[in-house]
């Protein structure tokens, strides 16, 4: 991987429209913060290589190395990536039911892998007062429960992780969007230094995304609704075209088109939908399964992990329709060919894929 | 009274330092003790922005002869530098150094601003020693920060100082006038500085 | 140090030319003295306020020098000899007021002492004050040594009274922080009685008196100023402050005044041709000794002028000498117009040697260049010596100030920027102020050119504006600039960073304090208080809780309302030093947790946040604190990303 430094990093990245707010690369250092929306450079740092950048899920990233790295296997053949098993599962816990999205399995899973003792603390997100996302760490059942549902804005998790002191011993799970696995990823191939150590991250759960709303969402929010009264938000999928905000009492709603002008433009971008570099990926049931969770399980230690949840009785499972699965799949095709054909269109030329490090073949395949 | 005489008239002196480190009182005290013993004397210092930790000098002349004389030395005249501050005391020997003056050093960096933002570099303190004894015919090196900190307190640096320049015998001053001085303007303080003073005396036999 | 208030005629002291202008002003039998701090002529207030009540005169230390200048003239209308002092920019302050006074005269005697600061070494401009004198007819006197400083001012109050005018002393850095010997004459006994001349006649109101410059005509008294002013030279040309040395009829003749006198004798000798250049030195350079000048003028074909810092006496003798009459000699001039002396800057001995030497048609070659060895190792050394720029001392909250400042501009993300002001606060122009101060004019300057930024929004502008100042300065001249932003609804947040003293100038009391010149106890104006009246936003914060600061900041940032107050408050810590004598923490970096230039850090503390304290161990490549240097505030602890840098209460 090559080399740079925060300049470079704002050049390609932030000041370029490629910011997804991950917090990758705030709370590092004292130079950047992450405000209102916005990586802020506080200060100059004159270094020629730093961390901002190499972690940073946009500038370059070479999918193929992540893969082998984490599955002994090249990138991109499957259109969901590499999955073990794939189905639909709900929590059993009522408590969870009436807190979390859909079936609650983020919460059930990090409820499990917590008691287990396989993890000491998870890295996710929390809303505060006024329903701005933050990173945090939930050690318990209660801080698990607080950081439960889903919010559509941009989350900077993983600066909770930068901010952890170098000698934590703690073992974490980690919650996040496929670019928050991307950074993830990419500090497990080049561990960070003077931070805790990435071989304390256990576990990956990534969450499948389409897009986050940002530029002013938040104020669009604060404008539309009383926040105070919000318990919960979703976007329902297709047919249903809104965006709701769940009270105590009713569910509030604004039309889908509304929201366009919001859509972070560095999602635009992204091709990964499932977070395929996680170890279990977890989405919506869809339309046809409300209250549901579409469970992906990637890797050896996730499947251990499901494997506990089963035994302990902690999620109910059905199988996964082959009509879903395939509409699942080709929704998460569509999101990688339109991203890979906008980013040729900025750079100008098929053969130059901006950050984005895959085959020849692999590009050819999604641009025809 | 002192049995010497001025080896020049007007004999320069120049004490250079970093603000707040006393160049002011050591000028004071020095001028006020020449002037017990009958000379005339004429003390410029600089101060107020320089206080910030800027480079700052005393100059004194003293004369039998002269009175009315200008505040401030010209190129390669002065006869006599001490530095309270090795740098500052090579930055006074370029502008008013010549082969023949005398150079007292503590030789206790304070590293300025530029220097720890690693913009600057201070140059190693054996380069600042050699280049010292080049610039001067004669001259004493000493740690006084480090024995004023074994008397108790970094403010002793000047007056240990000043019993080395007492000792070298740069200027007619007796010790009896100089404590006399310091009695009168540093009352509270008397017998420690007294010590301070023995002790910089010491330090010019040792060299 | 120097007693003053001594009352033994004939003994001798070493004194500075400030203390022994004001000994000259005790021998004189002051009543009453006023002043504003000013680098280089702080230490005149600075003298006699100590010794104000056990001499039986009133000194104060007013919020500006408009008010210092009024008051004293006050006293001076009342039969009390007064006397007021400043630094040049002082005498700008004053000037709509001087210019009346002058419509109407003075009583006993008032003695203006202006201190220039030739080089502008402790000022924002370098100025000449002394065509003032000559644009309002105030008789001027520059005195050459700290013995004339005293008898000078001294006179001073003579000469006011005898013209019925104020009198100006002119100083200069070089003469003001110069101790040089000074014999003393006699106190003189102290009885005063104030009494103001002005009455209100209430069976004859239309006789009744009163001081004011227009009498509704004010060309009439402009006729009565310059009947004054006539008077004046005959009080110069036979003054003993006007004194010819050398030779009879000189080859060179330098004309001179002020220290530079001493420059000029000084390189006389050096170039030792005394025998064919002479000096005159004046010590009334307005009005001039006409008659004494042009018979000098008579007697050599050159004349040279040593003075600083304008060429001010240069021309009011080319002047002199035009308007002689036609067969008198007319010798060769050479000064600042012949480019023979330096027209900016202070004078030194090195340019007077130079300038003497060029003209003279001799070479001086120094003790340094007459021996090439100790040149070259001058020269080589001088590439090795570090520059000392000036910075924050150890402990100063306004390096936390700015430090918030800094983040709160850039997490707002507007391209902010602080408009600055006199005094320490204008540090924040560079390194140890994070380089956040973007223009800086005179005192109060900061708020009001923050006044015009706050209203250009119509023209796209939408750039946040921080004025700061200091505290003395917010009293002195940032009042006005407030309440105009507040009535007139400009966008501007005025950041006062209140460390509870007139701190560049020697930490001189002001309204905020509490405390008066003598150290009796005033009355103390809150400063929120005073702004809370206006009606606007207004927060208190202390700016070593940096946390706090910066949120307060970008809270007041985003106000809707457009003007609104934030006052950093905490006391500067030379202040804090002198009285508590004890470091509140011990401070020191632990090693094993420091990552110096790696990233994560990359020397933040040394490299960015800068404080002489906390240096930089190359060899070990981690960060350290010169115990030496180092106030124990405890500040950079908080500011460590790695929490590296310790601190225990002592």
């Amino acid at each position: 991987m090559t080399k740079y430094a925060s300049k470079k990093l704002y050049d390609e990245v932030i000041d370029n429209g490629l910011c997804t707010l991950c917090g990758g690369c705030t709370g590092l250092c004292p130079y950047l913060f992450l405000h209102d929306g916005r990586v802020v450079r506080v200060h100059q740092c004159d270094l020629d290589e730093g961390q901002c950048y190499q972690c940073c899920p946009r500038t370059h990233t070479d999918m193929d190395a992540i893969s082998r790295a984490i599955f002994g296997a090249p990138y991109g053949e499957d259109e969901i990536g590499i999955a073990r098993e794939v189905f639909l599962a709900r929590s059993t816990d009522q408590e969870i039911h009436l807190k979390a999205q859909d079936g609650g399995i983020v919460t059930t899973l990090l409820s499990v892998a917590l008691t287990e003792g396989m993890i000491d603390g998870a890295v996710e997100t929390k809303l505060d007062g006024e329903k701005i996302p933050h990173g945090v760490i939930a050690r318990n059942r209660k801080e698990l429960l607080e950081c439960a549902g889903v919010s559509y804005e941009p989350s900077p998790i993983l600066e909770a992780f930068n901010r952890l002191p170098r000698q934590s011993t703690e073992k974490l799970g980690f919650v996040g969007l496929p670019c928050h696995v991307t950074c993830l990823s990419k500090m497990r191939l080049l561990p960070p230094i003077n931070r805790a150590p990435i071989e304390n991250g256990k576990l990956v759960i990534g969450l499948f995304c389409g897009w986050t709303l940002s530029h002013g969402f938040h104020q669009f929010l604060t404008e539309r609704f009383d926040l105070t009264k919000a318990i919960k938000f979703d976007i329902p999928h297709h047919p249903a075209h809104s965006f709701d905000l769940y009270t105590k009492s009713e569910t509030q709603s604004v039309d889908l088109d509304e929201l366009r002008p919001f859509i972070n433009t560095a999602c635009r971008y992204c091709i990964d939908m499932t977070a395929e570099f996680a170890d279990i990926s977890v989405g919506s049931g869809r339309a046809l399964f409300k209250g549901w969770n579409t469970v992906i399980v990637r890797t050896k230690a996730g499947a251990e992990l499901v494997e506990i949840a089963k035994k302990d009785r902690a999620m109910e499972i059905q199988p996964i329709p082959d009509e879903s699965l395939t509409n699942l799949k080709r929704a998460s095709l569509n999101k990688k060919r339109n991203a890979v054909h906008r980013i040729i269109d900025r750079t100008g030329s098929r053969k130059d894929l901006g950050y984005l490090g895959i085959s020849g073949s692999l590009a050819d395949k999604l641009l025809s | 009274m002192s049995q010497q005489e001025l080896s020049k008239d007007p004999l320069k002196v120049i004490i250079a330092g970093v603000g707040g480190q006393g160049n002011v009182l050591m000028s004071f005290l020095i001028g006020s003790a020449m002037i017990k013993l009958g000379y005339s004397v004429t003390v410029f210092d600089n101060y107020g922005a320089s206080q910030r930790l800027g480079a700052v000098a005393s100059h004194i002349k003293i004369s039998r002869e002269s009175s009315d004389m200008s505040p401030l030395l010209h190129e390669g005249d002065a006869d006599v530098i001490v530095g309270i501050e090795p740098i500052e005391l090579l930055r006074n020997l370029t502008r008013f150094g010549n082969p023949e003056v005398i150079a007292i050093a503590n030789l206790r960096p304070v590293y300025p601003i530029g220097v720890i933002s690693g913009e600057a570099e201070y140059p190693e303190l054996d380069t600042v020693i050699e280049t010292i004894r080049r610039l001067s015919a004669q001259s004493w090196i000493v740690n006084a920060s480090e024995e004023a900190l074994k008397l108790g307190n970094p403010l002793y640096t000047n007056v240990i100082l000043l019993g080395v320049l007492l000792g070298s015998k740069a200027l007619p001053l007796d010790r009896e006038t100089i404590e006399e001085v310091l009695r009168e303007e540093l009352p509270q303080a008397f017998e420690m500085n007294k010590a301070a003073l023995q002790k910089g005396l010491d330090l010019v036999k040792v060299d | 140090m120097a007693h003053i208030e001594i009352d033994a005629p004939g003994t001798t002291q070493l004194l500075l030319g400030n203390e022994a202008i004001a000994r000259g002003a005790l021998e004189a039998g002051i009543g009453f003295a006023t002043a504003y701090p000013g680098t280089p002529s702080s230490e005149i207030m600075g003298t006699l306020a100590p010794i104000a009540r056990k001499m039986g005169f009133y000194a104060e230390w007013s919020i500006n020098e408009m008010v210092a200048f009024e008051a004293a003239s006050a006293a001076s209308l009342s039969n009390i000899r007064a006397l007021s002092s400043m630094k040049a920019n002082g005498v700008n302050v004053i000037t709509d007021f001087l210019v009346n006074l002058q419509m109407t005269g003075v009583g006993k005697g008032l003695v203006l002492v202006v201190c220039d600061d030739p080089g502008g070494m402790t000022s924002s401009n370098e100025q000449d004050t002394r065509p003032i004198a000559k644009w309002l007819n105030i008789p001027l006197l520059e005195p050459s040594t700290a013995q004339e400083c005293k008898d000078m001012t001294a006179w001073a109050f003579e000469l006011s009274e005898e013209l019925g005018m104020v009198s100006m002393v002119r100083s200069v850095t070089y003469l003001s922080h110069t101790r040089g010997t000074v014999r003393f004459g006699k106190l003189p006994a102290n009885t005063k009685t104030a009494r103001f001349a002005e009455f209100y006649d209430i069976d004859n109101p239309r006789q009744s008196r009163y001081t004011c410059g227009m009498q509704f005509h004010p060309y009439k008294q402009s006729e009565v100023l310059l009947n004054r002013f006539s008077k004046a030279p005959e009080y110069c040309e036979g003054s003993p402050f006007n004194a010819y040395s050398g030779p009879e009829a000189p080859e060179l003749l330098i004309i001179s005044s002020g220290i530079c006198w001493t420059y000029a004798t000084e390189a006389v000798s050096i170039l030792q041709v005394h025998d064919r250049v002479g000096i005159l030195k004046l010590g009334t350079t307005w009005p001039l000794p006409e008659g004494l000048i042009s018979r000098h003028l008579e007697r050599s074909d050159k004349v040279l002028f040593i003075e600083e810092i304008a060429p001010f006496v240069e021309r009011s003798v080319m002047e002199l000498a035009a308007s002689l009459p036609g067969d008198h000699a007319r010798p060769a001039f050479y000064g600042k117009r012949s480019g023979h002396v330096r027209a900016w800057g202070e004078q030194n001995l090195n340019l007077v040697i130079q300038s003497l030497a060029t003209v003279m048609g001799t070479s001086y070659r120094s003790r340094q260049t007459l021996s090439p060895q100790y040149q070259s190792t001058v020269n080589e050394v001088e590439k090795i010596l570090p520059t000392r720029p000036l910075t924050f001392c150890p402990g100063c909250p306004h390096r936390a100030s700015f430090w918030a400042i800094k983040h709160a501009l850039q997490l707002d993300g507007r391209n902010g920027f602080v408009t600055g002001d006199i005094g320490c606060t204008a540090m924040g122009m560079i390194s140890p102020g994070s380089f956040q101060v973007r223009t800086y004019y005179a005192m109060g300057g900061g708020v009001g050119i923050a006044n015009g930024f706050g209203h250009l929004e119509r023209f796209s502008f939408n750039q946040p504006v921080i004025a700061v100042c200091g505290d003395s300065t917010f009293f002195h001249a940032s009042i006005p600039g407030l309440i105009n932003g507040v009535w007139n609804r400009s966008n501007f947040t005025l950041a006062i960073l209140d460390n509870s003293a007139t701190a560049m100038t020697g930490f001189q009391p002001h309204p905020g304090t509490g405390v008066t010149a003598t150290g009796d106890p005033g009355k103390k104006v809150s400063i929120e208080a005073l702004c809370q009246s206006l009606g606007v936003p207004v927060a208190v914060c202390d700016p070593f809780d940096l946390t706090g600061t910066i949120a307060t900041l970008l809270r007041m940032l985003r106000d809707e309302e457009p003007t609104k107050v934030v006052i950093l408050r905490r006391e500067c810590e030379l202040v804090r030093a002198r009285r508590d004598k004890e470091k509140p923490y011990k401070m020191y970096v632990d090693p094993a947790r420091c990552i110096g230039e790696e990233c994560g850090c990359n020397r933040l503390c040394t490299r960015v946040f800068s404080c002489p304290g906390l240096v930089w161990d190359k060899e070990a490549g981690k960060a350290m604190i010169d115990e030496a240097v180092c106030s124990g505030c405890g500040l950079c602890a908080g500011v460590c990303p790695q929490g590296a840098i310790m601190r225990d209460a002592l």
